[in-house]
């Protein structure tokens, strides 16, 4: 019973930030046609900022508010200099930000070196949660994705920019006639995804290794969450981040963990390639 | 004109890599060999990418392949094959053009994948692959194999194996062949066909062309080619390990091509030539710098120039208009 | 003038023009009628005044301001409504989103629908909560009619608002919007075929042929009487 409590929650957690990572993507590209292949980096970003803050004295928790503003204005650099120039052309929005992922980290390389840094942990100790003692930051990465995904998910669909957003993602030309600032649009969609790949890097730091190669471990399965579950689709990223997220963790918890990312990677590949719309427009 | 600029700078830069060895010492000129098999493997994408459009995402494991196979059995690990190279190499093109023909299949067939899809999915298959190769004690798993012999004459002699000058210009035949190779297939009606495929798919399926069979098998030539420089790696290099298979080659070898220009087979050469001469050359502290430096000039040659730095000098392409 | 297009081309290929040098006035308050057989550059100079297609060369004026090549928002906010063919209601946003988007472009209009426009056509009101995709082509024709005029447009440009939609309903259409424009003093550009709404919507007619305006008409009795004019410019 403990270990199936264990193991559930440690799903629960993953997918949660998994979630924060695949949703910037997913904005981005819903919005401008954009496959963001620095999203990982966007996430590292997050994590040294928390870093070097950190090093400086400032108190975590402000770090972690002062992540997703540094790295959503590095998302605005980034649209300025490099985005909006490839608007329309997909397949070089994958390989111009395939680029950037490399300048990005090859950046943190030279300033802070190729080694790990490491993050101490904000709320050490445990929580006994249904029997099991579980480590009590843990469960504040899950509350705080929780709220970040609600958030995004009142701010897109509740929300008047939310509304514009989605007509921008749903008829650009026609948004546009009615007065809609596109070129803003694009701007502050692609500095909000990217604070929240931003703020996912901050949250997790503690956990993981916080070292230059970070973004790909996050970036591939983000992109796979996205493809599985359906591009263009918040509900989509959902799915996809839980059955990308849920079956690492559960397979992780039976076998070594690079077997259980073979199988994954594996599902994941049948799943866009036979259904290449997603799980969640493939079977409406 | 009877000789156009880009013809006789492609003439140069070939009798250029020529007369290579007479500057250079034994130690930099086998460098310059494994370049020049780098210059290979770029040719085995430049055609895939810039001839018919299909970006793939995972090009090393067609590489990584034939090193693999080409370091198994010149070590004697298939016993029942005997230890000979031109075996060994002969294997490793096939063996690669295999995995490339059934992940092709995998990929073309029914509907088919194209694009973003099709990129992420070959990224995907680059990273289990390189994962499950880490994990196959057989082949060695996380440490790869080592001692893999050099290049020996096939015939007997005092000294089997090949010089440093010997293996260069081997190495240098096999470029220029498969370059030759690959520059005439796309003059023919079937060069024609595949870039009809890559200015309009769809409207070439329309037309009554088998598009998949012609995708899958530019595909399969396209990984024999990765394959064979592969084989041709390992026996230079003495040794293969998962990394020669993996995601960060293949998008290595994307960021030659692009850099150099993807759409002229010779330019793709030049560009890894280039990028991985500065790698190579530089010491470790300047090199970070020298990395930074290609991602900036690749994302710079994606937005604003797709010919590259060398695509519209090398271009030989008849009657193309500007 | 209101709209002042001089000398405009543009195209969507590099080097083929659709528009070739077209000159174009209209007063402000005047209901304008494009007219001309399919091809001939229409919508593609609806598109061009509205920034959803950037000119080649020449130059568009509006209300004073030059907007040659401007950003489609820019267009918008400088007072253009537009209602282009085909309609582009946001099929799955409701009857009250699509019309609030009409205001939420535009600076000081604020977020929430008026009555109005629910009071002009009282099925919108009847539907509001509906997902727009699900209503006739009427009823959507209606929505986007109001969506772009809740924006308080000077001007107005309608493209093919009659294409498959009852012949009744598109007359009830043309005659609240006339009535409309009339008390706002709203300059209309109408692209049109049918010459049921033509009449009802339109002071003077131009007729449009391969890229530049050949003829324009203000007697617009011509048009239900002079079978030459329609022969030569509208029958295929």
């Amino acid at each position: 019973m403990d270990i199936v409590v264990l193991i559930g929650l440690d799903a629960f957690s993953y997918v949660l930030t998994l979630l924060l990572v695949t949703l910037g993507l997913v904005i981005i590209y819903g919005m401008m046609n954009v496959i963001n292949m620095a999203h990982g980096e966007l996430f590292m970003l997050g994590a040294y900022t928390v870093a070097t803050l950190l090093a400086s004295g400032v108190p975590f928790w402000i770090c972690l508010l002062a992540a997703p503003i540094v790295v959503g204005l590095a998302g605005l650099l980034v649209e300025e200099f490099v985005i909006r120039h490839v608007y329309g052309r997909p397949i070089d929005t994958i390989l111009a930000t395939w680029g950037l992922s490399i300048a990005i980290k090859q950046m943190i390389i030279i300033v802070f070196g190729p080694a790990a840094v490491s993050i101490a942990n904000p709320v050490p100790g445990s929580v006994n949660l249904m029997g099991v003692d579980y480590p009590a930051y843990r469960l504040v990465i899950m509350a705080l994705a929780a709220a970040l995904a609600l958030a995004t998910y009142l701010v897109i669909y509740r929300s008047t920019t939310g509304l514009q957003i989605r007509a921008v993602i749903s008829n650009r030309a026609m948004a546009g006639s009615l007065g809609v600032n596109t070129r803003r649009m694009d701007r502050a969609t692609f500095a909000v995804g990217s604070a929240l790949a931003g703020v996912a890097g901050a949250i997790m730091s503690p956990m993981i290794s916080v070292d230059p190669q970070m973004g790909v471990g996050f970036l591939i399965p983000a992109f796979l969450s996205v493809l599985v579950g359906g591009l263009n689709s918040l509900i989509g990223a959902v799915i996809g981040a839980g059955t990308i997220g849920g079956t690492t963790s559960i397979l992780s918890a039976n076998m070594a963990q690079a077997d259980a990312q073979i199988i994954v990677f594996l599902l994941a590949i049948m799943i866009i390639r036979f259904v290449p719309q997603g799980l969640w427009k493939g079977f409406r | 004109m009877l000789l156009r600029l880009p013809i006789l700078l492609s003439l140069a830069f070939g009798l250029l890599l020529l007369l290579a060895p007479l500057a250079l010492d034994d130690w930099r000129l086998s460098q310059l060999a494994q370049l020049l098999t780098y210059g290979i493997f770029a040719l085995s994408l430049s055609f895939i990418w810039g001839q018919v459009g299909i970006l793939c995402f995972g090009q090393a494991i067609f590489f990584g392949t034939g090193a693999y196979v080409m370091a198994l059995v010149t070590l004697g690990k298939l016993p029942w094959l005997g230890e000979s190279q031109i075996l060994g190499l002969l294997l490793a093109t096939l063996a690669a053009g295999g995995v490339a023909f059934i992940l092709g299949l995998f990929l073309f067939g029914g509907r088919g994948i194209t694009g973003a899809h099709l990129a992420v999915v070959t990224l995907c298959a680059a990273v289990v692959i390189e994962i499950a190769t880490g994990r196959w004690g057989f082949v060695g798993g996380y440490n790869g194999l080592r001692g893999v012999p050099p290049l020996t004459t096939p015939w007997p002699r005092d000294d089997i194996y090949l010089s440093g000058l010997e293996t260069y210009f081997l190495i240098f035949a096999v470029l220029a062949a498969v370059y030759f190779l690959l520059l005439w297939l796309t003059r023919t009606p079937f060069g024609t066909l595949l870039a009809a495929i890559r200015s309009n798919e769809e409207r070439t399926r329309f037309l009554g062309f088998d598009v998949t069979m012609a995708k899958l098998f530019a595909f399969f030539l396209s990984g024999m080619v990765a394959g064979l420089a592969g084989g041709l790696f390992a026996a230079q290099f003495g040794f293969v390990s998962p990394q020669l298979i993996g995601f960060a080659l293949s998008t290595e070898v994307l960021i030659w091509v692009a850099v150099g220009g993807r759409g002229v087979l010779l330019a793709a050469v030049a560009g890894a030539l280039l990028v991985r001469w500065g790698e190579d050359q530089l010491s470790d502290q300047i090199g970070q710098y020298w990395l930074l430096a290609t991602g900036l000039l690749f994302i710079v040659i994606v937005v604003i120039a797709p010919r590259g730095l060398f695509g519209r000098i090398l271009d030989l392409s008849p009657h193309r208009k500007s | 003038m209101i709209l002042q297009i001089d000398q405009l081309s543009a195209g969507y290929i590099k080097g083929s023009q659709v528009l070739d040098g077209l000159d174009l006035s209209v007063a402000k308050g005047e209901f304008i009628a494009l007219l001309g057989r399919n091809g001939m550059g229409k919508t593609t100079l609806m598109r061009a005044i509205v920034g959803q297609l950037k000119p080649s060369a020449g130059k568009i004026r509006f209300a004073g301001n030059d907007i040659t090549g401007a950003a489609p928002y820019k267009a918008a906010r400088a007072g253009i409504g537009y209602v282009p063919q085909g309609r582009e209601i946001f099929a799955d946003f409701t009857v009250e989103e699509n019309l609030r988007m009409g205001l939420l472009g535009k600076p000081g209009l604020g977020a929430l629908v008026p009555d109005w426009p629910y009071e002009i056509f009282p099925i919108l009101k009847e539907r509001r909560h509906q997902r727009a995709g699900t209503m006739s082509g009427g009823q959507q024709q209606q929505l986007a009619i109001m969506r772009a005029l809740l924006g308080q447009p000077e001007l107005l440009i309608l493209d093919e608002p009659s294409e498959g939609i009852q012949p009744s309903i598109v007359h009830d259409i043309g005659i609240a919007l006339r009535d409309y424009a009339k008390e706002h003093g709203l300059t209309i550009l109408l692209v049109e075929q049918n010459l049921d709404l033509v009449s009802l919507l339109g002071h003077h007619a131009l007729f449009m042929e391969n890229g530049s305006i050949v003829e324009r008409v203000d007697d617009m009795d011509r048009l239900q009487n002079d079978a030459a004019l329609i022969a030569r410019y509208l029958s295929v």
